[in-house]
């Protein structure tokens, strides 16, 4: 009887010290709360010294400087998304996939694509990848006196590299993927099963909206995990407001999660029905202007990066370039992480990024 | 109207399937509590679990054809929405004279069909050159061969011609070289540039 009182004081003394606690962390939370604002202002975009060295249009090129001149003679170009800005390649200090390049000896550029307006909703992918990726290719070839570049894609990004890889291979020296959409036969994403032409009409949808809004896209991202995205998230801030390390990490990540652009209508017409509707890339018959994609000219080394978790480009969406290409010198790596973990993750940063930079420099002059 | 209406009980099953695998679930989850432990940290296990259900159950519910449907009526009806008031504003516009959307992006479509004409044009020019450049490397080779091989003619008869005259010509029979010589003139090729 006595064993069982001791016992339920016991466990009312765990409760009692547990709620005091929670009281005690609450408090410190909501005292850290009105600093937010002012941490939010403090977020930069972009870490790594860099100048810009090529414009055209809305398109600027930025070259990043190392503490030490570049090692290696042919540049690096990394080229990102329509879709978002492209500074999550350089985040912040001890999550720059840049500076690893830039420490690594690599002569990096990198291509932002800008904010387009309504006089770029013409802007088909033959431009983006015949017009600036050739020009801003082109001028690097000059200013570096190599004949190729070396080219890294990211995301859609990295189907822009393929392409562009497809179509003129005499110009490129090695090819780095991370997260890129090639095969969307599978349902495995929801994109994939949202695009579904049967659903969803994407000639109304871009003669309506002429260049899809940032807000659209911004939504269709969060409803790929809305319980994470929506709640969860909120509730993991709320939680860790007084963590100064997780909360500049949340808020860099967050400020570049909300920074959409919007992608030119006609860009966004040829993705969703020529990939995610037909298929095309896959097949070797997609359409660039007036040329055709075969990734069977493909015969550089390639490095294809693949997330294991990732939610907007499933690996098997990605895996199979290997496949297709000619190339002979070719490497799969599968992470553990996120679709934006494999950039900007610690673990990523710590073991694999230096693995790529080891892998392009050997391959490099 | 009555598929309309067979359509509506669809998706209302649909989400009554949602919410009722999700509680099913749940139960799985409240059923893990243990008093013994502190609650706070009963409740966080509580929440994570609860959430990592409904996140499931609406994954999967975003894959069904009622979501799909629902989605599809959705932004059908915006975009109808969209419609009207752009003609609404168009027929205004109209009135006071002011260009509207479609009127700028007919100019920018226009130029557009303007520029990719040009570049159509360049790239084609850029293919015929191409093609004359390789044309005119094989004619400069072949030019190239005419002249090596009067050179080795012309050498060939210098020995004929330096046998019957005097002592002008006797530097052709010391060695090999001479006749080379006499080729590298004769032929003359430097001034033929290859094409770029």
């Amino acid at each position: 009887m006595k064993e069982d009182q001791s016992a339920v004081f016991d466990d009312m003394e765990a409760w009692q010290t547990s709620f005091m606690n929670e009281a005690f962390a609450v408090m410190k939370r909501a005292a850290a709360l009105p600093f937010l604002p002012e941490k939010v202002e403090r977020v930069r975009k972009g870490v790594t010294p860099r100048e810009i060295v090529y414009e055209e249009d809305r398109l600027r090129v930025y070259r990043y400087i190392g503490e030490k001149p570049p090692r290696y003679k042919t540049p690096l170009c990394l080229t990102f998304a329509l879709v978002n800005r492209p500074y999550i390649m350089d985040l912040k200090e001890g999550r720059s996939v840049v500076a690893h390049f830039v420490n690594g000896g690599h002569d990096t550029y990198l291509i932002d694509w800008g904010t387009p307006t309504r006089a770029e909703r013409f802007l088909t992918t033959d431009d983006y990848v015949n017009g600036y990726m050739m020009n801003v290719v082109n001028f690097l070839r000059e200013r570096s006196g190599e004949d190729k570049v070396n080219m890294l894609g990211y995301c859609m990004g990295g189907t822009l590299s393929t392409i562009f890889t497809a179509l003129h291979q005499n110009l490129v020296k090695n090819l780095i993927l991370l997260t890129t959409g090639i095969d969307y036969s599978s349902k495995e994403g929801l994109i994939s099963v949202w695009t579904d032409p049967r659903y969803f009409d994407v000639d109304k949808f871009v003669d309506t909206m002429g260049n899809i809004p940032a807000d659209f896209l911004q939504s269709a991202f969060l409803m790929l995990k809305p319980i994470q995205n929506l709640i969860a998230k909120p509730i993991n801030l709320l939680e860790n407001v007084d963590n100064e390390k997780f909360l500049e990490d949340f808020l860099y990540m967050e400020t570049w999660l909300n920074d959409n652009i919007p992608v030119p209508g006609e860009v966004y017409r040829e993705f969703a029905k020529y990939l995610f509707q037909q298929n095309l890339l896959t097949q070797n018959k997609m359409p660039v202007g007036r040329h055709t994609v075969d990734l069977r000219k493909i015969t550089c080394p390639i490095l294809n990066l693949m997330a294991r978790n990732d939610d907007l480009v499933p690996v098997c969406q990605s895996e199979i370039l290997n496949d297709l290409v000619s190339s002979k010198d070719k490497e799969s790596i599968i992470w553990p992480a996120g679709h934006i973990g494999l950039a900007v993750g610690g673990k990523a940063q710590k073991d694999l990024w230096p693995r790529v930079v080891e892998w392009l420099s050997k391959r490099s002059n | 109207m009555d598929d309309n209406l067979a359509k509506t009980f669809e998706q209302a099953a649909a989400l009554q399937k949602l919410w009722s695998d999700s509680f099913e679930k749940m139960t799985h989850v409240w059923s893990q509590f243990s008093p013994g432990s502190p609650p706070v940290e009963e409740a966080r296990k509580m929440r994570s679990g609860m959430l990592n259900v409904m996140a499931q159950s609406l994954d999967e519910f975003m894959r069904t054809p009622q979501f799909l449907e629902m989605m599809k009526s959705t932004m059908d009806g915006a975009m109808q929405l969209k419609g009207m008031t752009r003609e609404g504003l168009h027929k205004m516009q109209d009135q006071f004279e002011i260009p509207h959307k479609e009127d700028l992006d007919g100019v920018l479509l226009a130029l557009r069909h303007v520029e990719r004409r040009l570049l159509e044009r360049i790239e084609d020019l850029e293919g015929s050159m191409s093609v004359l450049d390789k044309r005119a490397a094989e004619t400069n080779k072949e030019l190239e061969r005419i002249d090596e091989r009067i050179g080795d003619l012309k050498s060939a008869a210098v020995p004929v011609k330096s046998s019957s005259s005097t002592t002008d010509v006797a530097p052709a029979a010391k060695g090999p070289d001479q006749p080379k010589k006499t080729t590298t003139k004769a032929a003359a090729p430097k001034g033929r540039k290859k094409p770029q």
